[in-house]
């Protein structure tokens, strides 16, 4: 990974999380989860959705910081409609941290859901 | 389990029902104030506030409607599954304006402001993309989206002459496809009252 040592993989439940608290085998898969990554004197912060789920690419996923800034997620390869996200995307948070915390967003699609819908995360 | 659980885990089991589509987790957690929130066919439909239009001369309002057939469209610029979307809805409108249906987009955005989707601009410049020539109201509070208690986008309110909400829906679809025939049926039958 080009040197870079993988600091934390943070599995990350979104609109499923509570769910998933209430225990039990079959729970459905997390939306999304978080990865991060040390990126010389940043952090690379990336956002995987699960498989059958797609990213909004025209409302690119926001990482609301406590300081107020907003880190914008993006990604270079995009679906054929530039409709959504073909590769997860990653913003970069400067210095290094083992946790991310703030307000994460994004605009997430079911693969067969013709729906557009909101998830918003607290960190 | 927590208030806020059971609002997650509503959505799965609406799914596993057959009877809702994914929930919206940010509006999941306003829906749980009101669990069964919004207006559900058939029942008066809620008069909106919405004070910015576009292609409109004046804020429209549902008295003002009346005797028409309105068709709300709940939509936002940035979601693929609405824009793909529109064209039907276009076509609604040059096939049924004249006959008594008013198409209306509530534009009401996902994301805060920085994102650009409250910008009246931004908005004008998407409705001239899609060739949306019908009106617009601009919900970026959304307080028509709460009132009519939306969860997806897109979403679709049918009202009859009456202001009596008939039909409700949501979800993408396009020309001349099984739900554009049956979004059409539901409009020429209350146009026909």
């Amino acid at each position: 990974m080009n040197g870079l040592r993988a600091v934390a993989l943070a599995l990350i439940a979104a609109t499923n999380l509570a769910g998933a608290a209430c225990g039990g085998a079959g729970e459905p898969e997390p939306e999304v989860r978080l990865a991060t990554e040390a990126a010389g004197t940043h952090t690379r912060v990336t956002l995987i959705p699960a498989g059958h789920v797609k990213l909004n690419a025209r409302l690119k996923p926001a990482l609301e910081l406590a300081d107020g800034s907003v880190l914008r997620f993006d990604s270079a390869r995009l679906t054929a409609d530039s409709a959504y996200f073909a590769e997860p995307p990653s913003a970069l948070l400067p210095g290094r941290h083992r946790r991310v915390r703030g307000i994460l967003r994004a605009s997430i699609c079911e693969n067969d859901a013709p729906v557009c819908r909101a998830l918003v995360l607290e960190l | 389990m927590p208030r806020s659980a059971l609002a997650l885990l509503l959505p799965t089991l609406a799914v596993a029902a057959g009877a809702l589509g994914p929930e919206s987790s940010s509006r999941a957690l306003s829906q749980a104030r009101h669990p069964l929130t919004g207006v559900r066919a058939p029942g008066p439909a809620p008069s909106w506030k919405n004070t910015s239009w576009l292609n409109a001369d004046r804020p429209l309002t549902l008295e003002a409607l009346g005797g028409r057939v309105v068709l709300l469209n709940f939509w936002v610029f940035t979601c693929g599954n609405c824009t793909r979307t529109v064209p039907s809805l276009v076509d609604f409108d040059r096939k049924y304006r004249e006959r008594g249906l008013t198409l209306i987009g509530i534009h009401t955005p996902e994301f805060p402001p920085y994102a650009g989707e409250h910008d009246r601009e931004n908005v004008a410049r998407a409705l001239a993309r899609y060739d949306i020539e019908y009106p617009n109201a601009q919900d970026n509070d959304a307080k028509t989206w709460d009132l009519y208690g939306i969860r997806y986008w897109p979403s679709f309110v049918l009202i009859d002459r009456r202001g009596v909400i008939r039909y409700e829906g949501y979800g993408e679809f396009h020309l001349n496809d099984g739900t554009y025939q049956l979004w059409d049926r539901r409009i020429r039958e209350l146009l026909e009252e």
